[in-house]
């Protein structure tokens, strides 16, 4: 079984953050040089939203301005979902599929260590599913030589 | 294995698309409407682009003076790879993930018959794994037990 705490110790433990203050403007440019789909939004150590690429474009199309100039507070999304480092990874797609999240971040206690994307939990699914896989064709396999 | 045919058939063969001329304003609304992050760019028959949440989100950035009524094809990105029916869920994987794709047009003949994501090939990938375990599984009970 491979846990949160486990794609955290292969990816890292940076997360890219931004203030509920900053504009649209700064946050994608944020995004663009660190190639980062989506933000975690910070005011003093509280996290308060998640600003993704999807939340602009689909504001864009809504309002029919390019809204540039706009604090990222009023298009992020909240409340945010949180994962914590000891749950299942299969936890996390089931509430990212779900709910049609691509990001979760993830919290000790109230502090952010982390953030995992829908790659990086689809990686390490598969990664299992393989080792399983492995480990059930070498049992078959053993067990044949032991007949 | 899965192949991309698995997947169109499970998701259906709708494909939307626009045109170069279409403006930014209408691919954006309709990929809002119908809740996808790219669509297809026909010219005719041809696949001249695809045009993606990303593609317009990067680009607004770098070009301030963008217009909601510029053209799509001042922003869709213009080099498309595209599969076929017949190609497996993992070559696309491969594909997708060596050339950061998220979306693969799926071509037969002239004709696009499909647009696959990275989500729907993940989720192909990972049930045919499902099955490959279920199987071992009933072979030791069936045969080892």
């Amino acid at each position: 079984m491979s846990y949160v705490k486990n794609i955290l110790e292969r990816k890292g433990k940076s997360v890219w953050t931004i203030a509920p203050d900053a504009t649209v403007r700064a946050a994608l440019i944020e995004m663009a040089d660190k190639g980062a789909g989506a933000l975690v939004v910070i005011e003093g150590d509280q996290i308060v939203g998640i600003f993704s690429e999807r939340d602009y474009v689909r504001r864009v199309a809504k309002t029919d301005d390019l809204g540039l100039d706009q604090p990222v507070r009023e298009l992020m999304s909240h409340p945010v979902f949180f994962a914590r480092p000891d749950q299942t990874v299969e936890e996390c797609m089931r509430v990212m599929t779900a709910r049609h999240f691509r990001h979760l971040p993830v919290l000790v206690e109230d502090e952010l260590v982390g953030i995992i994307s829908i790659g990086d939990v689809v990686k390490s699914l598969i990664n299992e599913k393989e080792m399983t896989i492995r480990g059930l064709e070498n049992f078959i396999a053993g067990s044949s030589v032991n007949h | 294995m899965s192949t991309v045919k698995d997947i169109l058939m499970q998701k259906g063969q709708q494909v939307w698309y626009v045109t170069p001329e279409t403006t930014l304003r209408d691919a954006l609304k309709l990929m809002a409407a119908k809740n996808i992050g790219a669509v297809i760019v026909l010219d005719g028959h041809d696949v001249v682009g695809i045009i993606s949440e990303r593609d317009y989100a990067r680009k607004v950035i770098t070009s301030e003076s963008l217009s909601l009524d510029e053209p799509v094809r001042t922003v869709m990105t213009s080099s498309v790879y595209y599969v076929t029916p017949e190609h497996t869920v993992e070559e696309c994987m491969n594909l997708m993930t060596t050339k950061h794709f998220r979306h693969l047009p799926v071509i037969v003949g002239q004709d696009v018959i499909g647009l696959i994501s990275i989500g729907d090939v993940v989720k192909q990938i990972l049930s045919e794994k499902d099955r490959e375990i279920e199987s071992l599984e009933d072979y030791i009970w069936v045969n080892m037990i």
